[in-house]
């Protein structure tokens, strides 16, 4: 499986990628009063790229030995996933107004930058432990 | 005589035939099963292993899981070696080495190819000569033979010892560490699985196939398909394709009957739901709980194939080892299916009859009782079994049986059979009115009934054997109980409840459903009860076996072929009247148990099922693709569509999610197909490439098995199983909202006035 460790990850990033990107197109369009940002096809969309998101993390984790619960950074990581998750329900569907849809939309993005600046360095702290 | 006594007339005279030829295989599999030497001695008189030590090895093997741990002739479980094959081929090289060195001074792999077929010229006749003596009851091999053996041995008592230097292997196999905890168990181990390869390569007294008709293939040894394989294969084809015109042919002269008139409003919903009835819910609350823990179970036995023993860190063999998840996992299908159709039995029969017999309700509640006792008790002396703390006087009994699917201890046994019984009787007492009234549906009933006796009975095949039966008697028996049921009784059960429930909601004639159901069972028995010899040409049965099992099993698919009418049948009645929205639910599950009967059943299983194919393939990851998307494809789809349907009368009045259905439905297709093609149709097409090429013993190697490509294919399971685990948890949401914050119709939507008012 460790022969496949570079295109995992780069399946993994891209998922991660195109997560992000679909969310902020999704979450900024509904801010612009967009109809279409639950529309089935871009829902399905949403859960095929995460579903592979996930496929490639726990590959990923299984070929580094590298596991949530047992790294610090890995745990941070999964714990927020699960914030951006709720962050990102509210910003689409869950919010009752506007203001509260922003709040969410910008607040997930700002868990999602982080969740990346700790994959990137490997810190718990992420972006923080550069400072 | 009228067409229904004629049917009947046929069935009796079919099951008397079909049962009266299987019987008298199991006969001649008695007379000539391999034997098992009192001693088995090398030409200078040293005794190698005795009956004693072969008797033993296999109580161990049970202990540890059996089947549930690699498997013996072809028959178990996929991450583990077929240990059979593996022997003989170890036993093969290290025989090889040992001449080799002797002459030459180097190992048999650095010699060259012309030198090594001289050896291996050399090793052929002395492996695959019989020299059991019955006279004696001895088997006498050559002292060379003893040292390989011997080596092979070593290597065995390692692997299931702690022995760290075959630690990555044992991960390969996922097996964890002292996967026998004795020394002198891990012993007398290797007797009993040299004595399957023995069996393996060794020739039938007087013909020019072994006991287990050159299975597996090794040329190494001399194992190639004999032709027969050949010849069965092709007769087989062309039994089906006869069949297939003869049903074709049968459909075609069918006329075309007049249109029912169907009723207004739903018949059932004036149905009385009696206290015995309503105390069926609880079944179907530990339906949802036994299948989202056998799920649970599934991902774990699926990740022992990356990880051999640990989840993602987690050192999970030492408290739940592979051989235990699996044992488990396969179990609960079974179980939770069971229990579907149980409550389902339960609940139809006194809506059936209007009559709710004395006690019936405390015998639902004891019956359901009893089931959660055997469960609890039956997986506690697993665990305690594989765990090495029951001992080998109290396994059998209380412990491991190591038969894959009758896995219980033999109490444990009894006690469902004793439930079986149990819920024959709930169930007949309450239909027996309703038998008794006659009239138009007392066939159709009757039939239903008969169903549910022979799954109830026919599990008593499994408490046929004892601890020490011949191995190839145990897999007679114990496919009488795995193939009857899911091939013959679970088949009729299926058909002819989908058909009753459509004659009680008017859909169909009494008549011609009744003709129909007689008719499908007679097909499907008619292949059904004989294709039980499938799974017996390589386990020491004489080659009768084969013949018969060929032309039968290819006469199961027969009726599978036509399945799409079937299911374009199903689908239409689901929208035949206005209020036959209530149950678009449970009807659009029995169409997708026609289309997985159609591809599950009939594509993946005839794939498997020829004898020349089975020959290459039997143990391979098409076993676990015919057997997902057949038992879950056919009959998990069936338990929740019946499921649903009880819930539609127990719960009358409820708003359905029909979100979280249409959720659970999709999901758990395309999640099942998503495991069938992305992981093991894949797998086993790259096993079965190497069988052929190399050897059915590299097919279940480790060498082939942790190649990176076959690791990025099991790893290919999660999208599917993810989506698949979302449709039970949408399925399971689903029942709980029935019960905890229900929506309830507004009066208007009432079934009965939403006909009216349509009308």
């Amino acid at each position: 499986m460790a022969e496949f460790y570079l295109q995992i990850k780069w399946v993994h990033v891209a998922a991660v990628i195109a997560s992000g990107v679909l969310f902020f197109l999704r979450g900024g369009a509904q801010l612009l009063g967009a109809r279409w940002t639950m529309a089935a096809p871009l829902r399905y969309l949403s859960y095929t790229v995460d579903t592979v998101l996930l496929t490639a993390a726990l590959m990923l984790a299984t070929i580094l030995h590298q596991m949530p619960f047992a790294n610090g950074w890995l745990t941070a990581k999964v714990l927020l996933l699960v914030v951006y998750i709720v962050l990102g329900s509210f910003a689409l569907k869950r919010a009752k107004n506007r203001r509260q849809q922003a709040f969410c939309w910008i607040g997930a993005l700002l868990v999602y930058g982080f969740i990346v600046s700790i994959a990137r360095t490997h810190n718990p702290l992420g972006l923080f432990a550069m400072l | 005589m009228s067409a229904n006594k004629k049917l009947w007339g046929g069935l009796a005279l079919l099951l008397l035939a079909s049962f009266t030829v299987l019987l008298w295989v199991g006969g001649e599999i008695h007379r000539v099963m391999p034997p098992i030497p009192a001693a088995v001695v090398t030409n200078e008189g040293a005794t190698v292993y005795t009956r004693a030590d072969i008797e033993k090895g296999r109580q161990v093997w049970q202990s540890i899981g059996g089947q549930q741990l690699g498997s013996i002739w072809g028959h178990g479980s996929y991450v583990a070696p077929d240990w059979t094959a593996d022997w003989l081929h170890r036993e093969a090289l290290a025989w090889l080495d040992i001449e080799a060195r002797r002459a030459t001074s180097k190992d048999y792999a650095q010699l060259a190819p012309d030198v090594q077929a001289g050896f291996v010229a050399r090793l052929q006749p002395q492996i695959r000569e019989n020299t059991y003596n019955p006279e004696t009851d001895t088997v006498v091999i050559p002292t060379d033979r003893a040292a390989a053996i011997k080596q092979v041995a070593e290597h065995y008592t390692s692997l299931f010892g702690n022995d760290p230097k075959l630690l990555e292997l044992r991960k390969a196999y996922a097996m964890k560490n002292d996967t026998v905890l004795d020394a002198d168990h891990r012993h007398v181990l290797t007797a009993f699985i040299w004595w399957t390869s023995w069996s393996a390569v060794t020739v039938r007294p007087g013909q020019d196939v072994t006991y287990t008709n050159n299975w597996p293939h090794d040329e190494l040894v001399g194992n190639q398909p004999p032709g027969q394989l050949l010849l069965w294969t092709v007769f087989s084809v062309l039994f089906l394709i006869a069949g297939i015109a003869l049903l074709g042919w049968h459909h075609a002269r069918h006329r075309e009957e007049e249109p029912v008139t169907f009723p207004a409003t739903d018949p059932l919903a004036s149905i009385a739901v009696t206290p015995s009835m309503r105390a069926t819910a609880k079944y179907f609350w530990l339906v949802i709980a036994l299948f989202l823990t056998q799920i649970l179970l599934g991902a774990i036995t699926a990740h022992y194939q990356v990880e051999g023993q640990e989840a993602y860190g987690f050192a999970l063999s030492n408290y739940l080892p592979y051989s235990l998840s699996r044992t488990w996992h396969t179990q609960l299908a079974v179980l939770w299916i069971a229990t579907a159709w149980l409550g389902m039995g339960l609940y139809i029969g006194p809506a059936i009859s209007g009559h709710e017999p004395k006690y019936q309700r405390f015998g639902v509640n004891f019956l359901f009782a009893c089931l959660l006792i055997i469960v609890v008790g039956a997986f506690t002396g697993q665990w305690l079994a594989v765990m090495q703390k029951l001992g080998l006087a109290k396994n059998f009994w209380f412990g491991h049986q190591g038969w894959e699917y009758v896995d219980l201890g033999r109490f444990w046994q009894i006690f469902l059979f004793v439930g079986l019984c149990l819920w024959l009787t709930l169930v007949g007492r309450a239909l027996l009115p309703a038998i008794r009234k006659g009239g138009e549906s007392k066939s159709i009933i009757v039939l239903l009934f008969l169903s549910t006796v022979c799954i109830g009975l026919f599990y008593a095949a499994g408490l046929m054997w004892g601890e020490h039966t011949h191995l190839s008697m145990v897999e007679y028996w114990r496919w009488w109980v795995v193939h009857l049921w899911v091939e013959g009784f679970f088949e009729v059960f299926a058909t002819a409840v989908i058909a009753f429930l459509f004659t009680r909601l008017g859909l169909l004639r009494v008549s011609t459903a009744t003709v129909a159901v007689l008719f499908a069972t007679i097909v499907f028995l008619s292949g059904g009860v004989l294709g039980t010899l499938h799974h017996l040409y390589f386990t020491g049965t004489p080659t009768a076996v084969i013949a018969l099992g060929a032309s039968f099993s290819a006469l199961e698919v027969v009726p599978l072929a036509f399945v799409g009418f079937e299911a374009y049948q199903t689908f239409k009645l689901g929208s035949a009247t206005p209020w036959m929205q209530r149950y678009r639910w449970p009807i659009l599950f029995f169409t997708a148990v026609a289309f997985w009967n159609v591809v599950g059943a009939g594509l993946f299983g005839f794939l498997i099922n020829p004898p020349l194919p089975l020959y290459y393939m039997q143990g391979l990851n098409l076993t676990p693709l015919h057997g997902h998307t057949a038992l879950f494809g056919v009959y998990g789809f069936l338990g929740i569509g019946l499921m649903l349907f009880c819930l539609r009368g127990l719960k009358p009045n409820l708003v359905w999610n029909e979100k979280l259905l249409r959720t659970a439905f999709w999901s758990l297709n395309i999640g099942l197909a998503g495991m069938a093609l992305f992981t093991l149709l894949p797998i086993g097409v790259i096993q079965l490439s190497a069988a052929i090429e190399h050897g059915y013993w590299y097919a279940r190697s480790a060498d082939l098995m942790q190649q990176p490509i076959i690791q990025l294919l099991v790893w290919m399971r999660v999208p599917g199983d993810t989506l698949f685990s979302v449709g039970a948890l949408s399925l399971a949401l689903f029942v709980v909202r029935l019960w905890i914050a229900p929506k309830r119709e507004r009066a208007p939507e009432l079934a009965g006035d939403v006909a009216k008012s349509r009308a």
